[in-house]
């Protein structure tokens, strides 16, 4: 079957068989592999995408109900040159080791500050809870979240999402 | 009821291979003729930031802006061995044989140097990527002319080096011997925590950590490395239980093998002790496993300051708390 979304702002077109994953679309159709994998239970929150301003677990989504939708991934919120506020607070608090929970990590971060632009750090801890990180222990990340709140004070939270 | 408890735990952590093993690390760097300084090394970088590390030594070392480099990373074609990234060792091991290759480097920096100005090496000045003399500092040669003018005469401006530091195995009957590792990482934590005795749940507030670890030569990675280890160790103390029966583990996925979420860590205050006692880069010495160690025992310790009750099994749980708690008071009945 043929499904159409938009990913990051593009309109594509898609042939998929009815159980394919949302996360399969992204990662073997499209080849975004920025999202990635962890438990595929929707555990671990590596998979964290957003669609239709959610934030999803990609493994848990099958590919049509996505048919018609809006997702954002981590290409998509920012490049190597143009990294948005929050990626650039990951980077210069140290936030990042290893990397692979890190993309689902920024879009719950993006999820979280659109709601929520001045979080307290405990709203922080919690919008951060369903992605497990087993590097940094945290207390970076968090520090990332309350520079990138602050980074945005003031400023469009971006045009994507 | 919440009853708060605090807690303290030292360790030592002996790290690198050791026991008599060919532990070593090789690694080389070229100066490049498009302002780029290459450096080859087969440390893989899982996150812990030797490439970093390594980066800065070279730099610090050359006098020249760690932007110039770039590394070569675990390419079979073009690296030589640098051992695993295991045992706590790359920054030592691996860090040590890319600071001998940058001196070497330096070396043959003045050797050429030397040569183009005419001139004997204590004249000679070398910062930001540039070697002249003291008598004429605008009269410069930059890294990379000096490259070029290398490779014209047949040479290459590069260098090579290994670090292979000797250990000994201990003794089967003492367990001792003259070196047994190549040096030593001290690590004293304490923990604050309060036991809620309704549920059994132990909540971790502050962990103070003084860590003596040589030198710091990124202190951000190193923080990361103290706080995700501390979060590991953390999780080894009070959640994480893998239930093995029959050879089989029973809760092989991330719902009933609890692991710490960004609701559970607690607050980090980290102190350095940069006590240079190793022949390691700069003095340092090796952050990564240590820095799980401490959080049990000192938990451990903190539980009995809260309620008491000494447990001599992983992980306190809930559960566990709970019925000591039970049995102490049926005891004081």
């Amino acid at each position: 079957m043929k499904i159409s979304l938009t990913v990051n702002g593009q309109l594509r077109e898609v042939e998929i068989t009815p159980y394919t994953r949302l996360l399969d679309l992204l990662r073997e159709d499209l080849g975004l592999t920025g999202t990635k994998e962890g438990c595929g239970k929707g555990e671990c929150g590596a998979c964290t995408v957003i669609m239709d301003g959610e934030l999803v677990a990609s493994c848990l989504v099958p590919a049509p109900q996505a048919d018609g939708s809006e997702v954002l991934t981590i290409e998509g919120l920012g490049s190597r040159d143009n990294l948005h506020p929050i990626q650039e607070s990951f980077v210069e608090t140290g936030a990042v080791q290893c990397g692979f929970c890190i993309p689902g990590m920024i879009l719950a971060s993006k999820k979280l500050l659109d709601e929520n632009p001045h979080p307290a750090e405990e709203e922080i801890r919690l919008g951060l809870s369903g992605n497990i990180c087993r590097c940094t222990g945290y207390a970076k990340i968090i520090d990332a979240v309350m520079m990138a709140a602050e980074k945005m004070d003031g400023r469009e939270s971006d045009q994507d999402g | 009821m919440k009853k708060y408890g605090k807690g303290m735990a030292s360790i030592m952590f002996g790290f690198g291979y050791g026991e008599g093993f060919p532990d070593h690390s090789i690694a080389s760097i070229e100066i490049m003729e498009d302002e780029r300084i290459q450096i080859k090394t087969a440390a893989a970088d899982v996150g812990q930031g030797v490439i970093t590390t390594v980066i800065q030594i070279a730099a610090e070392i050359l006098r020249i802006n760690p932007e110039n480099f770039e590394v070569i990373q675990g390419d079979t074609h073009k690296t030589k061995n640098s051992g695993s990234s295991s045992a706590t060792r790359q920054t030592y091991f691996t860090g040590s044989a890319v600071k001998k290759a940058a001196e070497e480097l330096l070396a043959n920096i003045y050797h050429y140097g030397s040569i183009e100005f005419r001139s004997n090496h204590p004249e000679l000045g070398v910062e930001n990527g540039r070697i002249f003399l003291y008598d004429d500092p605008d009269d410069y040669i930059t890294y990379w002319e000096l490259a070029r003018r290398v490779k014209e005469s047949g040479n290459r401006l590069e260098a090579e080096a290994s670090f292979f530091p000797v250990t000994y195995e201990p003794d089967e009957k003492t367990g001792q011997a003259d070196k047994v590792y190549v040096a030593y990482t001290f690590l004293t934590q304490v923990f604050e925590i309060e036991v809620d005795t309704d549920t059994g749940i132990i909540e971790v507030l502050n962990v103070y950590s003084g860590l003596d670890l040589g030198k710091a030569i990124n202190p951000k990675n190193v923080e990361g490395q103290i706080e995700g280890g501390t979060v590991q160790g953390m999780g080894m103390a009070v959640m994480e239980d893998q239930i093995i029966k029959e050879g089989k583990t029973l809760n092989a996925g991330m719902t009933d093998y609890l692991v710490p979420t960004s609701v559970d860590i607690p607050k980090f205050e980290h102190s350095f002790i940069e006590d240079e006692d190793s022949e390691g880069p700069f003095g340092a010495k090796g952050v990564g496993e240590p820095t799980l160690i401490a959080a049990s025992p000192a938990i451990a310790n903190a539980v009995y300051d809260a309620i008491g009750v000494r447990f001599y099994e992983l992980p306190i749980t809930p559960s566990k708390i709970k019925k000591a708690l039970k049995e102490k008071n049926e005891e004081n009945k």
